[in-house]
């Protein structure tokens, strides 16, 4: 979204050196090299026609100031009216062709960010903000399709530079070598302007991205702020940032503002030493009159590019940046990888956790420490344990979001690092914790794992759900648009869409991640039931919430720091008066009817 | 005057009568540097002009052999010219910079104050990217309008319209090629608006599906993942990237048939044809041909600027005219300042209250209606009364509209139909700041600022709270002894939406930030669902010592917390189907008896 615009840097990042750079992004336009070609022809004809032009009035002139014959001033007139012309003519075979260019370059680089980021794993999606990797993908392409035209723009005013220059210089060596002598000065000044420019320019991007964030911060908790009435506060809170931000840019303003006015009194004061210098030249007719306009003309042409060099190089440079981060992005690896990609069948769906040790990022204390556990096919196995004793972890590494560091984990006797990848996940029903939804429609949704699902598929399944009555509280049933996020659902009618959608997939493992923690109780009875006949004939994993759901499992594990401490069936536990004991009064008691704290 | 839930007394008011009456007065308020811009401008447009002239002048003293006095005197002029432009230049171009500056800043501080002045119906309609995208890009878009487009089409409008003034002084006959070409540059630049304007809008269109198809896709990517959809939404976003490209190449070739480029290559032949004629005919000297050469190449950079500023100006319009709307969308509620303010006792009754999201609904948010408008009603009849100090629990199943209910109480959203009566005063005769502050609200989707701990907790409280008062209401939700064990402790950072806590600490920050706020109704939206039965504990029994004398409602899955309310709800597709106690809705109603059967 470009909120933050992918400003700071990200781990992933890292520094090309130019001659990589340019490899890489030459690669992208092999592919149409012709157009490129077509595109430099042009616009290397265009320099010449803009030279050539001078040249030819320069020459018009000299017959004036000679001997003016009309026939010949006329075809000298006609010529730079067809040159006009052409000029415009291959100008727009230039623009023609690198937009289709431009716009294709862009469109792969888009395609291959995206593929990137879809190659990688969630440990990814945890790291960095979803804002950030938007932006690489949409707006920082966007930048590096920017360095390609001011490269064109650049190259053609560099030829530009050239062309003039030579002609200049077989005109009259004095006079071109005074031209030439403003080119250091232009290059200090705008060596100076660069460091200032990058300076503020940074801060002023830095300065934006605070008050966007602070806006961001206030549409998101907008909820909150006018339940506590605190609109002033937080506008007070604002206009500071706000304040600061203009600040900011003020100084940025102060640096941008006076470089072309600085710039442009040198080339004047340049041009007024050629019409001196070169009119005494003209006076003692060391050069003829339309030399000296050509000169004069010249500086202008050849001050033009040196400026505009000056003026774009900061903007070119963070174009390079931003196909810097883009290939940063795209080269980066998944730590998830496949070593084959087997087909994937019907799975029955035995599971085993072999010796597996894992932790979500080197250097953090392991979640999971040479852990063991078998699954049998077809059973219901619920995990019960305190916040963070890793219960998510163990369905998330079944789902392969994150790489494990040691042991293996098996499915039907075969290790999941051999699968392949989509068909294995298509066999798994995951529920997890915070339901997702994307905008669209209730039935769009339910069919998100199934697109070719009919209606009367979809309605069996949200049906089987808690008798379907949940469908009635829809405003349009099955039609209702969800919002963004599912926002224009209740909490609960998430979680029930998110069940519809599992069901739908018919999955041979079904993991369910605390998912009826929002369901009111009256609901809640009733998906239990829809639930029991689901879990029946395949294996299921729940991790459970509700003292209901536990009780209906054929096996009840607890978990501690990762550690399997107790397993066996609710009443055998409970009898025991072990952890599981422990847990029931801690985690369960305060569902039951009596409970009453005070 | 709109209403408002939020206002500033001494805001600056703006003309929203259109857009560009808008764009005016933002403009205008700064009248000084619209001023010194356009009088710069006219200097530099003459000094460049004066140095075409002069030009002229050192040539025809050349080649009439004047002498160097002449050359002399014309070489000074021009620097004199050029310096003098160069001072124009610098105070031109930062009073329009400068101004750019502010316009955005006011720009954004208007528009900031008029999303706070808006109710949550409009917010709940927003998309928050949408909203981003006005806030961010459209307000940067309106800075541009100003500076660059504004500022070099004026300077370009002078430097066409000032060379031909200095034309005349040299010859007026020599007009007619210039003339004819700004007529006919007049209608190309017209035809290019036409042309470019729906290719600038399918861009910016293409743009923003794609970006927020991609942010969708990315929150959603562990479904995305987990359902094996990654070939689906590479095809989604391969399309809407393909849809941006079609856009961007057809943008290329609007801008690639700019024909007053073309205007302006013939218009050089031409002119030098037709000055070579004059000269011919004895009527120009060289030195004026030069001088009608050089005016004519100062027209160069104008047209190039005239590309690139319309379709700014055509981005800058649209920007313009979706910060407009925004402000201008009506909001139904109003803070009502001129309403009651006055300690509350607490009693709550509800008369006949029915709501429907889409009862506002105005063309794009009427999802929550349907073709016969009848089950567009989320509440529906609601009718009970809560004594002071009464705790309400409200049962139902999901959806059925118990969050819709407890967001009627505070205004949130305004009554459809019927009444609700706080003290016996209609809740929209109450002034808002009153009625918001002393009803404190922990919702069932936890907001956290990213701020401190410390901050985030009296976030409700008037602003400089004693730290002791602080930890005080941290204690009392059971939310101290976590802090501290942060590094930090209270001054520990949130990040992006408080994603560093755990579910049950945000539940007992935002409890603790209640607490401070010190209501005298809460509203309680599931709010302890992941927390485990020792919290619980705690947080029960601070509940129960603080909720005393304060009036609750409650929403909640513990039946226990249920069975002990002293009046319960029971809703069901938007009606209140039963009321009373536990024992007496045990008596009385089947569904309530269901809940309780299970356990
Ligand atoms: N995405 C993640 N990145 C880093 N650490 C994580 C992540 N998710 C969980 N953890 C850590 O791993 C441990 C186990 O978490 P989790 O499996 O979610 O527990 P549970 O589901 O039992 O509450 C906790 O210490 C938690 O802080
Ligand atoms: N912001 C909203 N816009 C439109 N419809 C909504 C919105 N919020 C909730 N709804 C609808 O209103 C009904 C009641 O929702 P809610 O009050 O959240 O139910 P509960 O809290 O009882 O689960 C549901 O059908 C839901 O789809
Ligand atoms: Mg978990
Ligand atoms: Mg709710």
């Amino acid at each position: 979204m470009g909120i933050t615009g992918g400003l700071n840097p990200e781990e992933y990042d890292r520094n090309y050196s130019d001659r990589e750079l340019v490899r890489r992004i030459v690669r992208y336009f092999r592919p149409h090299i012709g157009k490129v070609l077509l595109v430099a022809a042009m616009v290397s004809l265009i320099s010449i026609l803009a030279t050539a032009t001078p040249i030819l009035i320069s020459r018009g002139i000299d017959t004036l100031a000679a001997n003016p014959q009309l026939q010949l001033l006329l075809t000298l007139a006609a010529v730079i009216t067809v040159m006009g012309a052409l000029s415009w003519g291959f100008n727009f075979v230039s623009l023609w062709f690198s937009a289709r260019a431009v716009g294709d370059v862009v469109l792969a680089l888009r395609e291959d960010a995206f593929r990137a980021v879809m190659r990688r794993d969630l440990s990814f999606y945890d790291q960095f903000a979803s804002g950030r990797i938007v932006s690489r993908v949409t707006s920082d392409t966007q930048d590096f399709a920017t360095v390609v035209t001011l490269t064109i723009d650049l190259l053609s005013q560099l030829v530009l530079v050239l062309v003039i220059g030579l002609v200049l210089l077989t005109q009259n060596v004095p006079l071109a070598l005074i031209t030439f002598a403003v080119g250091p000065v232009v290059v200090i000044i705008a060596l100076v302007f660069r460091r200032l420019a990058r300076n503020a320019m940074q801060q002023a991007q830095r300065a934006l991205a605070t008050v966007n964030a602070t806006i961001q911060e206030t549409v998101s908790g907008i909820a909150v702020a006018k339940n506590f009435r605190q609109e002033a506060a937080i506008y007070d809170d604002f206009q500071d940032v706000n304040e600061l931000a203009y600040r900011v840019q003020l100084t940025r303003v102060a640096v941008f503002g006076s470089i072309f006015p600085l710039l442009n009194t040198v080339s004047g004061i340049a041009v007024s030493v050629i019409i001196y210098v070169g009119g005494l030249m003209a006076i003692e007719r060391d050069i003829s009159v339309g030399e000296w306009y050509l000169f004069v003309q010249g500086l202008t042409i050849f001050f033009y590019p040196i400026t505009s060099l000056a003026s774009f190089w900061s903007q070119f440079q963070q174009g390079l940046a931003a196909s810097e981060r883009v290939f940063a992005l795209i080269d980066d690896e998944p730590l998830v990888v496949q070593t084959a990609n087997e087909p994937v069948g019907r799975l029955r769906g035995e599971i085993v956790f072999d010796q597996m040790t894992f932790n979500y990022s080197t250097g953090r204390s392991a979640v999971l420490q040479n852990f063991s556990l078998t699954i049998p096919a077809g059973e219901t196995l619920a995990i019960v344990g305190h916040t963070g004793a890793g219960k998510s972890s163990l369905v998330k590494l079944l789902m392969r979001f994150y790489e494990f560091q040691g042991g293996d984990l098996l499915v039907d006797g075969r290790s999941i690092r051999s699968l392949d990848l989509s068909q294995y996940r298509r066999q798994l029903g995951l529920v997890p914790q915070a339901p997702f939804l994307f905008s669209g429609t209730v039935a769009e949704n339910v069919k998100y794992g199934r697109p070719d699902a009919t209606d009367l598929e979809v309605e069996t399944a949200a049906r089987q759900l808690g008798d379907g009555s949940w469908l009635e509280d829809l405003p349009n049933g099955l039609q209702t648009d969800v919002g963004e996020r599912g926002a224009r659902l209740s909490l609960g009618q998430r979680q029930l869409v998110a069940l519809a959608r599992v069901l739908l997939q018919n999955p041979a493992i079904l993991l369910l991640d605390e998912a009826t923690a929002s369901i009111d109780p009256l609901t809640e009875a009733q998906v239990q039931d829809a639930l029991a006949t689901v879990l029946q004939n395949r294996t299921s994993i729940v991790i459970a919430h509700r003292l209901s759901t536990v009780r209906a499992a054929d096996r009840i594990i607890v978990l501690r720091d990762g550690q399997i401490i107790e397993e066996g069936s609710h009443e055998t536990l409970l009898a025991q008066g072990g952890h599981y004991a422990e847990l029931y009064t801690t985690y369960f008691r305060h569902q039951s009817l009596e409970y009453r704290p005070w | 005057m709109s209403r408002s839930e939020f206002t500033v007394a001494d805001a600056y008011t703006y003309d929203h009568r259109s857009t560009l009456r808008w764009l005016q007065s933002h403009i205008l308020r700064y009248k000084g540097l619209l001023f010194t811009f356009l009088l710069t401008t006219l200097g530099m447009a003459s000094a460049q002009s004066m140095t075409a002239v002069t030009v002229g002048w050192a040539f025809d003293s050349v080649i009439q052999n004047e002498g160097r006095a002449g050359l002399t005197a014309a070489a000074l002029y021009v620097v004199a010219a050029y310096v003098g432009y160069g001072l124009f230049d610098i105070v031109n171009s930062l009073a329009i910079r400068v101004l750019a500056q502010r316009v955005e800043r006011n720009a954004r501080d208007e528009l900031y104050l008029s999303l706070l002045s808006k109710s949550q119906t409009f917010h709940g309609q927003q998309r928050v990217g949408d909203l981003m995208a006005r806030a961010t890009n459209d307000v940067q878009q309106i800075s541009l309008f100003v500076s660059p487009a504004l500022g070099t089409t004026t300077e370009s409008v002078l430097t066409l319209l000032v060379p031909l003034v200095t034309i005349t002084t040299l010859d007026y006959r020599l007009l007619i090629m210039p003339i004819l070409f700004l007529i006919a540059t007049y209608f190309a630049l017209r035809r290019y608006n036409d042309n470019l304007s729906p290719v600038a809008t399918q861009l910016r269109a293409t743009f923003a599906e794609m970006n927020a198809g991609l942010a969708e896709t990315i929150s959603g990517i562990e479904v995305v993942k987990g359902f094996a959809q990654e070939p689906a939404e590479e095809g989604r976003f391969t399309h809407n990237a393909g849809a941006y490209r079609d856009a961007f190449v057809r943008e290329g070739e609007v801008t690639a048939r700019y024909v007053p480029l073309l205007l302006y290559g013939l218009l050089i032949g031409l002119g030098f044809g037709h000055a070579l004629y004059l000269f011919m005919q004895g009527i120009v000297s060289v030195g004026q041909v030069i001088a009608f050469m050089a005016l004519l190449g100062t027209l160069r950079s104008p047209i190039r600027f005239l590309l690139r500023n319309i379709a700014t100006f055509q981005q800058s319009f649209a920007s313009a005219r979706r910060i407009l709307e925004m402000i201008l969308t009506e909001t139904e509620l109003d803070q009502n300042e001129a309403g009651v303010a006055q300690e509350m006792v607490g009693e709550v009754v509800f008369e006949g209250v029915s709501f429907g999201y889409g009862q506002f609904a105005s063309g794009e948010f009427a999802s929550g209606t349907s073709a016969n408008g009848e089950t567009s009603l989320v509440l529906q009849g609601i009718s009970f009364r809560a004594k002071p100090g009464q705790t309400v629990a409200i049962v139902g199943q999901t959806g059925a509209g118990k969050s819709t209910l407890t967001k009627l109480l505070n205004r949130t959203f305004d009554v459809g139909n019927g009444r609700i009566l706080i003290d016996q005063i209609d809740v929209r005769d109450w002034s808002l700041d009153s009625l918001r502050g002393q009803i404190g609200t922990i919702e069932q989707d936890i907001f956290l600022f990213s701020r401190t701990i410390a901050e985030n907790i009296a976030f409700g409280a008037r602003a400089d709270v004693p730290q002791a008062e602080i930890e005080a209401a941290a204690q009392q939700a059971q939310a101290h002894e976590f802090i501290m064990s942060f590094p930090n402790g209270y001054q520990t950072k949130i990040g992006e939406r408080g994603v560093m806590l755990s579910g049950g600490q945000r539940q007992r920050l935002a409890i603790a930030r209640a607490f401070l706020s010190n209501p005298r109704i809460l509203v309680l939206d599931d709010s302890t669902s992941a927390i485990d039965s020792n919290t619980e504990d705690q947080i029960q029994r601070a509940m129960h010592n603080v909720l005393a004398g304060r009036t609750t409602l409650l929403i909640t899955h513990r039946l226990s917390q249920i069975r002990s309310a002293n009046l319960i709800l029971l809703m069901k597709n938007g009606r209140l189907i039963a009321q009373g106690t536990h024992e007496e809705l045990m008596a009385q109603s089947a569904v309530y008896r269901q809940i309780f059967v299970r356990e």
